[in-house]
């Protein structure tokens, strides 16, 4: 099915450009949220609300861009949306939840009367990961995450944030450097402890 | 090179952009200092980690409940009222209807002996009427509009 096919699709509500839209398109909606919002839990329920806004907003889609840079677009802005909304109830976004300990189990929230030192070491570089992405500015924050986790390539970055190339270098630059200044703030204060 | 210019140049030292010779300048640093030892491979570790959290996959059953969601919503679209038709036209649409029952009831009760057919062709209850469905039709034409929103 191309492009043109899908969309077209969506907008006479047919449930095979409905399966072909998800099939296609929730790992990549459902993994960038999942940068975003910290775990993969709310990006999972947030991938609902996107894939309707999707569909509900297809008529107002200008082919200016391809349709996964705009499908990308909707991802990144419901996932902000939903980062601010958990700032202002004060609600923690879990990240930990998403990795795995070296041998491979979940590491939790909640401190297991066994922690070993690894697992503790890991659970603290999770949060300091977090902490350090988001202190970021939104834009850095956004151009950093889009092209070190979801390995956008720049040109691919200045499509989805409608901005020039040299700006999104110097989003990404700039994120770089306060990302390793928090880092080696933390670090050098962890080394005198 | 002291600790505070390795910092400096700690990122294109990782990222391998430097010019060669200030590239062994880092090495150099980093064999005699066990501090910048220390932070390259914490860096190192938190690199690890980024490349956890790109491998790891959403469920398998993510897409079938996405495809659930969509089923139910847009096929047959779940009603978002907006406020205004909940807290305002909804009572005000209950209170005209429940006016009209009790019109249409004292009236019939005055034409006690009067046949249906009579009653309904009564003037003023067709505008009643009317006045109900006008209420009905502009409270759907309301829905729709939320929905396309
Ligand atoms: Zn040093």
């Amino acid at each position: 099915m191309t492009d043109q096919e899908l969309i077209e699709g969506i907008l006479r509500r047919d449930r095979k450009a409905f399966q072909y839209l998800v099939n296609n398109y929730q790992k990549q909606v459902i993994k960038t949220a999942c940068y975003f919002v910290g775990n993969m839990e709310d990006a999972e329920d947030l991938s609902q609300e996107i894939f309707l806004d999707i569909i509900h907003s297809m008529d107002s889609f200008k082919k200016s861009s391809s349709l996964s840079t705009w499908i990308y677009r909707i991802t990144v802005n419901k996932s902000l949306n939903m980062v601010k909304r958990h700032k202002r109830r004060g609600m923690m976004l879990r990240i930990e939840s998403l990795f795995k300990t070296p041998d491979g189990r979940e590491t939790g929230m909640t401190p297991e009367p066994h922690v070993s030192p690894a697992d503790f070491e890991h659970k603290e570089k999770c949060e300091l990961l977090q902490a350090a992405i988001g202190r970021l500015p939104e834009n850095q924050r956004i151009a950093f995450v889009l092209n070190k986790f979801d390995d956008q390539t720049y040109k691919q970055i200045a499509e989805i944030m409608k901005i020039g190339l040299p700006a999104v270098e110097s989003l990404i630059h700039r994120a770089k450097a306060n990302m390793q200044k928090h880092l080696i703030i933390h670090f050098s204060e962890y080394q005198k402890k | 090179m002291d600790c505070s210019q390795f910092k400096s140049d700690l990122s294109a030292f990782r990222e391998g952009t430097q010019p060669a010779e200030m590239h062994d300048l880092c090495e150099q640093h980093l064999s005699s200092c066990r501090a910048c030892s220390r932070l390259v491979s914490e860096f190192d570790k938190v690199d690890m980690l980024i490349e956890q959290v790109k491998a790891a996959e959403p469920n398998p059953f993510a897409a079938t409940r996405i495809l659930q969601r969509l089923e139910n919503e847009v096929d047959t679209p779940q009603k978002r009222y907006p406020v205004v038709w909940v807290r305002v036209l909804r009572p005000a649409a209950i209170a005209v209807a429940l006016l009209c029952g009790i019109l249409i009831g004292s009236y019939t009760a005055k034409n006690d002996a009067a046949p249906l057919n009579q009653v309904i062709n009564t003037t003023g209850n067709i505008d009643f009427l009317r006045s109900n469905l006008f209420i009905s039709e502009f409270a759907d034409e309301d829905k729709i509009l939320v929905i396309n929103n």
